[in-house]
């Protein structure tokens, strides 16, 4: 039955121990920079350390996720490569290190390495340009992200912006400009192709994503990250994949309320739940749709038209080479992982864990294991662990990287569309779908009392 | 007709554009330097030195440029002093508002030059855009409670969009059938 | 760049200042690279860089809101232009030429008068910035707010779109579908058969242009 077994033990061993040193070497560098030098600074100097101090707080964040990228990156290419190779019956590297695992660090050396080459009659400056411009939003996106998925940390609440996923969706907007721009400075038919491209379908596929994003803000009635995480919290009956915060009351009855929390939630009897159905049904499209879209504008199969290798030999990254074509492909995981953290976040949510509280407190021995870890050495005197944000952490790694590795499967399983089947799909299905979604969760929400 | 020729840009130098831009630059410090007393700026309001300032520069850039030096650097060294010798002495509400009118006057002056019809939106975007900092600005300085500046952004904004999508394809009309999109020859309506 | 750290770092004397300099000088730079580069498709690239600037002009008048939405809809806009530009233009080949006519045989006075002519695009600029900066002059007495943006500007817009200014809402609504239709109409593709009308069409202008080139 399970033939692959020993394949898939060594896949999740290679997961388990690569999260482990990430995320131990980002929490590291997060406490070292925003308390560890911060105390020790205030030991040495007092007062004076303040400005100093604060300022080594508000740049914690961007330290954290420029440490963060380039090792994630690395991850992430590896279990792409060995979980293609699981799905599609293959070896997958299996040469550098043990059992291959140190082959993305082969790669990232040689790509460093390379030498890098600026086509004859190329717009220098642009194409040295595009790849910045390429990265920098994936950066710029991930910041408002990190409050987020740490429920709160007081070292990332600087970045609680006000309108939070509309920024996430600005530095969305971006990355287009830089595809158009590398293929067209590339001097290449092939690259102005992929670039073309990749405008028309970013343009098209922008509107449904954008469309279901604003449908999930619509229920949460606002724009900040964290307030739509911190809504969610309570089980997967409060998530937004679930009704988008319809189903509450029925958490509440399920959790003690009983028949006086549906009266409070459903005041309109049967048309209420009718509307609560639709809405978890509109919800759950929306989530899809997000995906959907998502998946265009990041270009990931089956969408990756702009740089299909069988008919634009690669497209826009065609001509790059060496440290830029490192830069484009960083940012290209680097979005993935921004996607699948905001889905997280405004689906999925944040860092909520999925049991309810109600069920989580009856079984003996965790109510024990939080309380003792709250207790622990780490928490109360070096603040190493903030117990809010550990368990938030660790169910957002867990809800993110089982993103990743659905993309992964979706790559591993489907063909590449054909452009005019893409557009096709864009305009004809996603974009209508999108709108019928919003209006009914427009009307439906009236009926039921959401989020208490 | 016959005496018209076709002459190349002069040799330009970007070593005397430095000079200028140094002389600009001294100017600008001279000025700040007046800025920090009180009589300084007394005597700048009473005798409008700012003005004359500009004018000066403007004619020295114009002898630079005659003599041979680098365009593209005076202009802008022009611009940049100018600017920030008008604003200086200025509330900041001022200083966004000069801004802003400087911007739409460099969208003018696109507009009217340019001969490429897709530049010629371009710098209709760029005038729209200083109408967006002006009514910011207000926003911001005379109502920031109701923000009436702001939603009137968000207005301007969607009639650009608007009016980007239907110039462009009102230029890629014209393309299909004149196969140009020199504004020069846009003559269509000229009669 | 958070509502915590923000306005007090705003609020120390010369930083907004030196902000607003920084972001100008660089907004003023890209702004004549836009209007002075050959290539048309590059100085639509700068232009978004103009517009990065403004947004952070934007910023720093606490509209955060609004400089989200001008990077948005910006670069999506102008990438569209760029798209449609090289579409229109050969990048390569069909650079903007600057040529410049003038008569070497002209008296030095008419030849200044001539100068003037050419420049008259700057001429009207200038006068146009003359015009706006002695206005701003005159008009300097508003009735200026010590009071800072509020926190939720976001729910103020919201409000006020959905009440005081619905009408203007659903009309610029109205407007936006309106101009995406006409776009399309204009855009969309002329049938096959009408293309031979339409070559016997621009040959019919060249003729009539030709013969006006000769009366004059």
């Amino acid at each position: 039955m399970f033939a692959n077994g020993d394949e898939i033990f060594k896949i999740s061993r290679l997961t388990i121990a690569w999260l482990t040193i990430i995320f131990t070497i980002v929490w590291m560098v997060c406490w070292g920079v925003g308390i560890g030098l911060p105390m020790l600074l205030t030991q040495q100097l007092g007062d004076q350390a303040n400005l100093a101090n604060e300022i080594l707080r508000a740049v914690t964040p961007v330290i954290a996720i420029l440490v963060f990228i380039p090792i994630n990156a690395m991850f992430m290419v590896l279990i792409e490569r060995r979980a293609l190779a699981l799905w599609t019956v293959r070896k997958g590297p299996n040469r550098v290190g043990p059992d291959g695992n140190l082959q993305t660090a082969a790669d990232a050396v040689k790509l460093l390495l390379k030498e890098d080459i600026t086509p004859t009659g190329a717009d220098a400056a642009m194409h040295t340009f595009a790849p910045i411009l390429f990265f920098a939003p994936s950066i710029i996106g991930a910041v408002p992200l990190l409050a987020a998925v740490t429920n709160d940390h007081p070292l990332f609440h600087i970045l609680n912006l006000p309108t939070g996923i509309f920024y996430v969706l600005a530095a969305g907007a971006l990355p287009v400009v830089a595809l158009v721009m590398a293929g067209w400075a590339s001097n290449n038919k092939y690259s102005l192709v992929g670039g073309l491209r990749s405008a028309a379908q970013a343009i098209s596929y922008e509107i449904p994503l954008v469309l279901s994003l604003v449908t999930v803000c619509l229920m949460a009635g606002t724009l900040d990250l964290v307030k739509i995480a911190q809504q969610q919290a309570g089980g997967i009956l409060n998530w937004n994949l679930l009704g988008g915060g319809a189903l509450v009351g029925l958490n509440q009855a399920i959790g003690g309320g009983g028949a006086k929390a549906l009266e409070a939630a459903y005041p309109m009897g049967a048309v209420s739940y009718v509307c609560a159905g639709l809405l978890v049904c509109s919800l759950i499209i929306s989530f899809w749709l997000y995906l959907t879209g998502a998946c265009a504008e990041i270009n990931r199969i089956p969408f990756d038209l702009p740089e299909a290798e069988s008919e634009l030999v690669s497209g826009y990254n065609t001509e790059y080479s060496g440290m830029k074509f490192a830069i484009f492909f960083l940012a290209e995981f680097t979005n993935l992982f921004v996607v699948a953290s905001v889905t997280t976040v405004m689906f999925l949510g944040g860092g909520d864990n999925p049991i309810p509280p109600y069920i989580l407190d009856k079984i003996p021995g965790i109510p024990q294991m939080v309380a003792a870890i709250r207790e622990s050495f780490l928490c109360q005197n070096l603040h190493l662990i903030n117990p809010e944000t550990l368990f938030a952490t660790l169910w957002v790694i867990a809800k993110v990287y089982g993103l990743v590795i659905f993309a992964i499967l979706i790559r591993a399983t489907l063909p590449r569309f054909r452009i005019d089947q893409l557009m096709a799909f864009g305009w004809k299905r996603l974009i209508p779908l999108s709108l019928i979604v919003f209006i009914i969760v427009v009307f439906a929400r009236e009926f039921v009392n959401i989020h208490g | 007709m016959q005496n018209v020729v076709t002459v190349k840009e002069p040799q330009s130098s970007v070593n005397l554009a430095l000079v200028y831009a140094l002389v600009a630059a001294a100017v600008v410090g001279s000025y700040t330097g007046q800025l920090s007393t009180a009589a300084g700026i007394e005597s700048i309001v009473t005798n409008h030195y700012d003005f004359w300032a500009c004018l000066g520069l403007a004619l020295a850039g114009w002898i630079f440029r005659s003599v041979g030096g680098h365009k593209g650097v005076i202009v802008t060294m022009t611009v940049l002093a100018s600017f920030i010798i008008l604003t200086l002495s200025q509330p900041m509400l001022l200083r966004y508002l000069t801004f802003a009118a400087l911007l739409f006057s460099m969208g003018l002056y696109g507009m009217v030059q340019s001969r490429n019809a897709v530049r010629v939106l371009l710098s209709i975007e760029l005038m729209l855009n200083a109408v967006n900092i002006n009514l910011i600005a207000f926003s911001r300085y005379v109502d920031p409670v109701a923000l009436k500046g702001q939603l009137f952004v968000i207005f301007v904004l969607t009639v650009a969009a608007a009016e980007a999508a239907v110039g462009l394809a009102v230029v890629l009309a014209i393309y299909r059938s004149r196969q140009t999109v020199d504004m020069d020859k846009f003559t269509l309506l000229k009669w | 760049m958070g509502q915590d750290l923000l306005p007090p770092l705003l609020s120390a004397p010369g930083v907004e200042t030196w902000a607003f300099y920084i972001l100008t000088t660089l907004s003023i730079c890209l702004a004549i690279a836009v209007l002075a580069d050959r290539v048309v498709i590059r100085s639509g690239f700068i232009l978004i860089g103009v517009f990065g600037t403004i947004s952070g002009i934007f910023l720093l008048l606490s509209a955060q809101f609004l400089a989200l939405a001008q990077i948005m809809i910006y670069a999506v806009g102008i990438t569209l232009m760029v798209v449609i530009a090289l579409m229109l233009t050969n990048p390569r080949l069909e650079r903007e030429q600057a040529v410049v006519y003038y008569d070497e045989n002209l008296p030095p006075l008419a030849k200044i008068f001539a100068s003037c002519k050419r420049n008259l695009s700057l001429w009207v600029s200038v006068l146009s910035f003359v015009t706006l900066y002695s206005a701003l002059i005159g008009e300097n007495h508003w009735p200026l707010s010590d009071q800072p943006v509020s926190p939720d500007a976001v729910k103020v817009l919201g409000e006020a779109l959905v009440t005081n200014y619905s009408i203007p809402f659903e009309f610029s609504s109205v407007l936006l579908l309106a101009a995406l239709m006409g776009a399309v109409m204009l855009a969309k593709g002329e049938s096959k058969n009408r293309d031979d009308d339409n070559v016997a069409i621009v040959d019919e202008a060249k003729k009539q242009e030709n013969n006006l080139a000769l009366q004059r």
